[in-house]
């Protein structure tokens, strides 16, 4: 009863998530690597995009014009981001706190109750599907795949070319690639540090953004859409290594491949379950992640 | 002959240690300071507290007259304050002309793209790293890295100081002798100012107007290498009592 066809259908529906979790792990992972802290709130600034998506498509662009609105949610975000990083995080450099990454714990993780209990009181709990204008199935060679899945796919591709065309190619991206190596190296060097951390904040939680405005349509939007793929980004980060942008990736594929296999091999109610346990399988053989280098204390 | 840099009774506390206690020293434009002392004198701290890594307990950091307290590391860079690091602090991960290119860069704004890459090749071929110009700096070898790391300084087209700390530590006398020429030939084409830290005494003879003497935190004297080396007290805290 397992065809080959069906083995092939799997592996491509789990690249296809794949993608979107990597991009979501990428956005932690980067933030992590200039400003050094977690952004807990992740999932938060992915439900923004999402919400932002069904509004834009349902009330302004309408479906045929989803990807405008993905273009567009997903610049929110960034601009929300650019804005509150100087309020939220900014002032955790300003003096010399004792315990940075406490400070960021507790910022964060109050920022994601508030944005949540937000959306719960000023739209509901209710889910919302935005609409596209795109097939319900397409064909991938011999096998149908959710046509708003493999769209979502394209799309994170293209997003993650773009941030890579950025990061090599930009004075920007050589300033971020310099910071990720050595704050103090950087800012000696005339870098400034504080307008980059305000940049590098924006660009991550906008990577979160793009994967909520993909797959709002995918998995419907509501208060708390952010919490399944928050909790898979940080999965992907600990089986790649923190601060490895590789590893986010390869990682990112791995665990949607994983789930997938996991879930029509094995039994589905247990989809979650999957990405646990290959993360225990890392952390027992290769407890730094696939790509991730021993931590330095300074 | 102008004073460029100037501290005045800069005091540096680290709990009970008092790594630099009122130290006020005068730099000229196009001056070529040393700055000596035993180990744990202090020296590091300064350049730390001159380029903003470290906020003074008190006293004043000046620089063609104005004050550079509270100034981020990259404001003072701004200023054409540059340093190097004695842990060498090059970008491994990024090619070597990246890493000459980020300075100059940095002072533009992200501007003058073109202008940058040209000068970076001018100090590719006057360093001959031109050969591993696309290699990822981590390839290369110590001494290579501390050449590479002073060289980006250069790369600033407004540096009007740089202080030097250790650059001459653990390197063969080859790069030895590139770091040095870099340094004259920017002293003299450029009048770049320059503050040095170093043990090499051979070097700092060779290369230092002046030198200022740092023991214990304090400044015990000034003068020519072969005056300071001369005095009682600078003989007594590198060699002990007994030989003073």
């Amino acid at each position: 009863m397992y065809s080959t066809e069906f083995f092939l259908q799997t592996l491509i529906s789990g690249v296809i998530i794949g993608v979107l979790y990597a991009l979501m792990a990428l956005g932690i992972t980067f933030i992590y690597s200039i400003v050094k802290m977690i952004n807990w709130a992740m999932g938060e600034f992915y439900m923004i995009a999402s919400y932002a998506q069904y509004l834009l498509v349902a009330y302004l662009l309408g479906p045929d014009l989803w990807y405008v609105a993905a273009l567009l949610s997903a610049a929110c975000v960034f601009l929300l981001g650019f804005v509150l990083e100087p309020v939220l995080i900014k002032p955790m450099f300003r003096q010399a706190l004792e315990r940075q990454d406490e400070y960021a714990t507790v910022v964060t993780i109050s920022l994601l109750l508030l944005l949540r209990n937000l959306a719960t009181a000023l739209v509901g709990p209710y889910q919302y599907k935005p609409e596209t204008n795109l097939p319900l199935m397409v064909m991938v060679g011999p096998l149908p795949v959710a046509g708003t899945r493999l769209a979502a796919c394209l799309c994170a591709v293209a997003a993650l070319a773009i941030f890579y065309v950025v990061l090599r190619k930009t004075w920007y991206g050589l300033a971020l690639r310099a910071a990720a190596q050595s704050r103090i190296g950087a800012q000696t060097a005339g870098v400034d540090i504080l307008r980059l951390d305000q940049i590098a904040f924006a660009i991550g939680v906008a990577l979160a953004g793009v994967a909520g405005a993909l797959l709002a349509p995918v998995f419907n939007v509501f208060p708390t859409d952010g919490a399944v793929t928050t909790v898979k980004g940080f999965e992907i980060i600990v089986i790649g290594g923190l601060g490895s942008i590789p590893g986010a990736l390869v990682a990112g594929v791995l665990l949607g491949v994983v789930e997938n296999l996991g879930t029509n091999f094995i039994s589905s109610p247990y989809q979650n379950v999957y990405g646990f346990l290959l993360v225990l399988l890392i952390l027992l053989v290769k407890p730094n992640g696939l790509f991730g280098e021993r931590a330095r204390q300074a | 002959m102008a004073v460029l840099l100037e501290t005045r009774d800069l005091t540096k506390r680290f709990g009970g240690l008092i790594a630099n206690d009122l130290v006020s020293i005068a730099v000229e434009a196009g001056e070529i300071r040393g700055l000596i002392g035993p180990n744990g004198a202090g020296k590091t701290t300064l350049a730390n507290l001159i380029t903003g890594i470290y906020a003074p307990t008190s006293g004043e950091i000046r620089m063609d007259g104005r004050s550079l307290a509270g100034l981020r590391p990259n404001e003072i860079a701004a200023q054409g304050l540059l340093r190097t690091f004695q842990v060498c602090r090059i970008f491994g991960n990024l090619s070597v002309r990246e890493n000459l290119l980020l300075p100059y860069l940095a002072q533009q704004h992200g501007g003058g793209r073109a202008e940058g890459l040209r000068r970076a090749e001018e100090f590719l071929t006057l360093t001959t790293l031109g050969r591993l110009a696309d290699e990822p700096a981590k390839r290369l070898s110590g001494g290579q890295r501390a050449l590479l790391q002073v060289a980006c300084g250069f790369m600033v087209p407004g540096l009007k100081c740089y202080v030097l700390d250790e650059p001459f530590a653990g390197i063969n006398p080859v790069i030895k002798d590139g770091i040095i020429d870099l340094i004259l030939g920017a002293n003299r084409a450029r009048g770049i100012t320059f503050v040095i830290v170093s043990h090499e005494m051979a070097v700092m003879r060779r290369l230092c107007h002046k030198v200022t003497v740092l023991i214990d935190g304090r400044v015990v004297t000034e003068g020519t290498l072969d005056e300071v080396a001369a005095k009682q007290e600078v003989i007594s805290a590198y060699l002990g009592k007994a030989f003073a």
